[in-house]
């Protein structure tokens, strides 16, 4: 483990919190602070995580990925798309409509995945054209099909978009009817309501799911492949390992990532769908990936950055007037909101430990 | 590769024999012909809120004056300009104009198309340009409306805002004129206001997924009622209140009836009037009585819907009352009409 990387990292959240809490600590006790600026992080951070988790699978197996923007956004309105149809044409209860819109916005995800796998390393198309086909392709096809579904003349739903079958419920609600009411299991739902260990069920997967691609990646014979053909596909591919194969599945696998990611934004977050509504925050996941230096630790570390310092932009503005006049640049959102690109700019210069990725990163395989 | 290459020369042909979709027909420039036109902001014509107000104002015209009606949506600020020539070189009589930002290319396109009248909705006309009407509204005091209401119902005496940029000037006044208003009632209120001034203007608006964070986060520290002004991050952050179990107030429109999500939380909307202030516009456009400069429709609150009973007698008449005071002039919001130089004013003393 990269410990240097990781204790610079801590050591930014660390001091984004303790910004606020010295500010706001007047006006709002620190422990609220704190869990508060918690649930921020964790929630911003989930598509970035889950984003960079995708980056990371797709890039170690030497496929370079920039469509996860695209495939977010995609996954985000196919998902919702299904959830709706579920509940208001057949009639579905909420709940089932919900989780089936989470497995369409995987699959969405996967079969965007699947196309861009198809153009880089069946026909070896350029990779960063293949992504950028992704994103204008799925930025296309969402403000189309959501323009022509909902609000064309004599479309479905008459003009008006229909009622959404609501939003994923988290931990808390979740535990009340397992525990029998909310003082079962010794009062743990009433214990974690309201505070940042309250998540929803994509945040809380895509936290369970980086263990699980660390383990994966570093622990299995698959994630020793997925590897070596990053790296050395030619040597990978003299040993027996099918590069073309390992490469599609683990694609496709990043971008069912994307595609739960996508789910966060309007299954998990909010029940609408806007156009463009991922906002760049596939992008941002890229730098999280490399600012994670390629493995699901660091990434998922990059994104709570990211996430904390959207928390820190959010709070310094809540407890603006009790902002030192001496620190009156933090009443600039812009310039907070700077910050965690240009650390990623600092990572690269290479001053806490050197960022490597893949060796054969983006070169499409030939025989 | 090749058969690769083929397909996408198919498909690329395919793509471009699909009918292109925009304004109709050569006959606006009949003069008998009364055609008017609408050029959204950034953003879809139904996006719950402005653009959506202002078509069904044009919509009324079509009813009312039997006018020719048609709209662009634009999808990218560059192409503003292209847009509003589009249907000025149909001879179009009338274009409406929605949202600040197109305020440039509004006066820019009456220099070039005289015999064109333009609705500028939301845009303040520093000086008059001959054949422009911007429809602006007093924000301040739909804010103030909204404000006081929220100070008023409560219990933790703590209320926050989730707004677009305060660059906008018309959202800086909702944000000011909510923090007047609620200070008028409580002069000790907790207020959390946030504005998205983090990001472009492209993003500022259309971000629900950060507005519906930000109110969870203001619900976290304590307040009990959120208003979320600017587009989808406004929305995002009613439906976020609404869901973590607080009070929303929503913006521009009454929201009850284009945020079916946020019903049984909504308390009330900070309206402004676009729709019969834009039917008003055109009526006059095509009776030749054009008002050049500014023209000021009106502000107001929406009805309680579903939270009507939980709303106490004495409140409703002292709503009432600042309504009535706002609107003959006895009480006035002090609200600056744009951002301060640093930044101060009643959110932010």
């Amino acid at each position: 483990m990269d410990w240097r990387r990781f204790s610079f990292i801590g050591f930014i959240i660390v001091f984004l919190f303790t910004v606020v809490v010295l500010i706001g600590g007047s006006r709002v006790s620190p422990t609220i602070i704190i869990s508060s600026m918690l649930t921020t992080t964790i929630a911003v951070a989930t598509p970035l995580t889950l984003g960079a988790l995708s980056g990371v699978f797709c890039e170690r197996a030497g496929v370079v990925n920039i469509g996860i923007e695209g495939m977010m956004l995609a996954a985000a309105f196919f998902g919702w798309l299904a959830a709706i149809y579920m509940n208001t044409i057949f009639k579905f209860d909420p709940s089932i409509s919900l989780w089936t819109g989470v497995l369409v916005a995987i699959l969405t995800g996967g079969l965007f995945a699947l196309l861009h796998a198809w153009l880089s390393i069946t026909f070896k198309v350029d990779q960063i054209i293949g992504g950028t086909v992704i994103n204008i392709l799925a930025v296309g096809i969402t403000g189309f099909l959501n323009r022509q579904m909902f609000f064309g003349e004599g479309s479905i739903f008459g003009g008006n978009v229909p009622h959404a079958p609501g939003l994923l419920p988290s931990l808390s609600k979740w535990l009340t009817p397992l525990c029998g009411g909310p003082q079962g299991c010794l009062g743990l739902p009433t214990l974690i309501q309201g505070t940042f260990l309250d998540q929803k069920p994509v945040a809380i997967a895509a936290i369970v799911l980086v263990f699980v691609a660390h383990y994966v990646l570093f622990n299995t014979r698959w994630g020793l492949r997925t590897r070596a053909v990053g790296e050395h596909p030619k040597a990978a591919d003299t040993v027996g390992i099918n590069v073309y194969r390992t490469r599609y599945i683990n694609v496709v696998l990043g971008g069912m990532l994307a595609g739960l990611a996508g789910a966060y934004f309007t299954i998990e977050s909010v029940p609408s769908f806007e156009p463009l509504m991922t906002n760049g925050r596939g992008f941002i996941s890229l730098a999280a990936m490399i600012f994670g230096n390629w493995t699901p630790f660091g990434a998922w570390a990059a994104a709570l950055v990211f996430g904390a310092s959207q928390a820190l932009q959010i709070n310094l503005q809540f407890f603006r007037d009790a902002i030192p006049p001496n620190w009156a640049f933090l009443q600039h959102a812009y310039i907070v909101g700077l910050a965690p690109y240009v650390l990623t700019m600092l990572i690269l210069t290479g001053i806490i430990g050197k960022t490597t990725p893949p060796a054969a990163d983006g070169q499409p395989y030939e025989k | 590769m090749k058969k690769f290459y083929a397909v996408l020369v198919a498909l690329l042909i395919a793509a471009m024999l699909l009918p292109a979709c925009g304004p109709t027909g050569p006959e606006c420039a009949k003069p008998d012909v009364f055609c008017v036109g609408v050029v959204t902001d950034v953003g879809k014509i139904d996006d719950k809120s402005f653009n959506q107000s202002a078509w069904e104002g044009v919509k009324l015209a079509e009813k009312e004056l039997g006018a020719k009606v048609q709209y662009i949506e634009t999808t990218d600020a560059k192409d503003y300009d292209k847009n509003i020539a589009t249907f000025a070189d149909e001879g179009y009589d009338v274009i409406v104009t929605v949202g600040f930002a197109l305020g440039e290319a509004t006066v820019a396109a009456a220099k070039k198309y005289p015999n064109t009248k333009f609705i500028g909705v939301d845009q303040f006309q520093a000086e008059v340009t001959p054949g422009v009407a911007g429809l602006i509204f007093p924000e301040d005091q739909a804010g103030f409306l909204v404000g006081a209401l929220a100070a008023q119902m409560t219990k933790t005496g703590k209320i926050g805002g989730v707004f677009g940029t305060d660059v906008v000037p018309p959202v800086w006044r909702f944000g000011e004129g909510y923090c007047a208003g609620a200070k008028y009632i409580k002069p000790d209120i907790e207020l959390f206001i946030v504005y998205h001034s983090d990001v472009g203007f492209d993003k500022t608006f259309t971000d629900p997924e950060w507005g519906s964070a930000t109110a969870k986060s203001m619900i976290e520290k304590g307040a009990d009622i959120i208003f979320g002004g600017g587009g989808k991050t406004g929305n995002g952050a009613v439906i976020g209140a609404v869901e973590a179990g607080a009070l929303a107030i929503g913006v521009d429109t009454d929201q009850y009836y284009t945020l079916p999500e946020a019903q049984k939380g909504l308390l009330s909307s900070a309206m402004k009037l676009i729709t019969p202030g834009v039917f008003e516009l055109i009526k006059l456009a095509k009776e030749g009585k054009f008002p050049d400069g500014n023209y000021v429709g009106d502000a107001a609150f929406a009805p309680y819907h579903d939270l009507d009973s939980q709303v106490p007698a004495e409140v409703k008449a002292k709503m009432e009352e600042i309504n009535k005071a706002l609107l003959d002039g006895t009480l006035q919001t002090n609200v600056t009409p744009a951002k301060t130089e640093d930044g101060k004013g009643f959110c932010t003393p």
